[in-house]
């Protein structure tokens, strides 16, 4: 079941990996962010499912006890820390884009993959000298050792200081810059509104985990709702960031048009045999910096501003 | 006073078995019998988590090989030999196929070896956290 869950992940995460590389126009920096978080979802994911298929449900390979089992182990913590610590990294960006530079020219993003992707090995490296040391048991499966605090203790530390980062990201946007920048800060918020959604979902499932309730209802629930969170984590993310975007679907219903307004081109070709060319381009040439009303805000300076603000009415209430 | 007990029943089979010179297959069934008996009412008070313990098992176990070395003794035989081998390869077998190859039970590390395990790491993300957020601020021009 957890399987299912997983490859749902990977796929709705792959589909959002294409939109935002297909789409040239939603490229800026926080995408990219976001890119880098579903990679490292898609990879959690499928090393979870070929742990899951070849070591847990596999005796005999947990019996033999190669050292591949334990490497794969090793690499599995390894993705999950990547995990976290990424939403820590969409996190910080978020900060620093807002409360601390307002709205600034690019930053330099080397640190946030040295954060990102290269930090996570502290902990699983730790876990794995530690795990070896004092608990060796067959394949590392065993969960019931406290040593697994090496690598969950961090990622509930970035989960926390996540938390804090984006309750004074809206503190602040609540309080000083709705005078000055009231156009911008309603896009941030919107911005800030779905990572703020996911960190807790995401970080919930340390918080509950140690309170099965007694009840056998309860209880069931209970499960349900953990395997949710743990194994559709991907799905989540996909959807909340990608799916649930405003921009990606304007910019899918463009697509959506253009291709309409093609085939009916197409159709009509045979009858006139008139080349459409001209027609086709000019319903793409719609001026793409009209939309570009969340991600390149930190441009919004000067002229720009009466653009962004005839956006941010056109589309309303678009879910960021 | 179990092995009292013991010691009384070695000495009723060395009666009956004095005129055996030899080492026999009776031998077996000897130390099943005698030793295995006793050996499985001590396992059996400990919790099976426990079985895999070195600390739990280890008199019962030193017990076993005793007795298997007695009734050896007493029937002639040489100690050890291919039965009392298989005897605890089948002890072995039952009882302790599921322990870990260090031959212990698993259990974590005291605290003061622990503690630092899990502090250090998330100290270390703390700082690596403020770390980027410093320098992410200093790449705007903003110190």
């Amino acid at each position: 079941m957890a399987i299912v869950g997983h490859a749902l992940s990977i796929v709705s995460l792959l589909i959002s990996l294409a939109i935002f590389f297909y789409f040239r126009s939603l490229s800026c920096q926080r995408i990219t962010l976001h890119k880098n978080l579903f990679c490292s979802y898609v990879l959690n994911s499928a090393f979870t499912i070929v742990n899951l298929i070849t070591v847990v449900n596999n005796p005999k390979v947990v019996q033999r006890n190669p050292i591949g089992c334990k490497v794969l182990h090793f690499f599995h913590m390894y993705m999950l820390g990547c995990n976290y610590f990424w939403m820590l990294c969409e996190g910080i960006y978020l900060h620093t884009l807002i409360v601390v530079a307002v709205f600034a020219e690019e930053q330099h993003l080397h640190w946030y993959y040295l954060l990102g992707w290269g930090f996570p090995l502290v902990p699983a490296s730790i876990h794995a000298v530690a795990r070896k040391k004092y608990f060796d048991d067959n394949c590392w499966m065993s969960v019931e050792t406290h040593l697994l605090y090496v690598v969950h203790g961090p990622i509930m530390a970035a989960l926390l200081v996540n938390l804090f980062f984006l309750l004074n990201i809206v503190r602040v946007l609540v309080t000083k810059l709705r005078d000055t920048h009231r156009a911008e800060s309603n896009m941030y918020m919107k911005a800030v509104r779905a990572t703020l959604i996911l960190v807790p979902l995401l970080g919930i499932q340390f918080v509950i985990f140690p309170w099965r309730p007694e009840n056998r209802l309860a209880g069931e629930i209970y499960d349900y709702i953990m395997h949710i969170l743990m194994h559709y984590q991907g799905l989540l993310v996909a959807t909340i960031f990608c799916f649930f975007n405003g921009e990606v679907q304007g910019a899918l219903k463009r697509q959506w048009m253009q291709y309409k307004a093609q085939w009916g081109q197409r159709r009509r070709e045979h009858c006139s045999m008139r080349s459409t060319s001209y027609t086709a381009t000019s319903i793409t040439e719609v001026p793409a910096f009209m939309y570009h009303h969340d991600c390149n805000s930190e441009h919004l300076n000067g002229k720009q501003t009466e653009d962004s603000e005839l956006v941010a009415l056109k589309t309303g209430e678009t879910y960021a | 006073t179990h092995y009292n007990h013991y010691k009384h029943s070695i000495v009723a089979l060395n009666l009956t078995l004095n005129n055996m010179y030899s080492c026999s297959s009776h031998y077996g069934n000897a130390i099943e019998e005698f030793c295995l008996a006793k050996f499985k009412l001590d396992m059996e008070v400990l919790d099976q988590r426990q079985w895999c313990s070195w600390e739990d098992t280890v008199e019962s176990y030193g017990e076993l090989t005793n007795c298997t070395f007695l009734v050896a003794l007493k029937m002639n035989c040489f100690w050890p030999n291919r039965m009392v081998d298989e005897f605890f390869i089948r002890v072995h077998r039952h009882y302790f196929h599921d322990c870990s190859m260090s031959g212990r039970l698993l259990h974590d590390p005291p605290n003061r070896i622990l503690g630092p395990f899990i502090v250090v790491p998330i100290l270390v993300t703390l700082l690596m956290t403020a770390l980027v957020v410093w320098r992410s601020k200093r790449s705007e021009g903003i110190v």
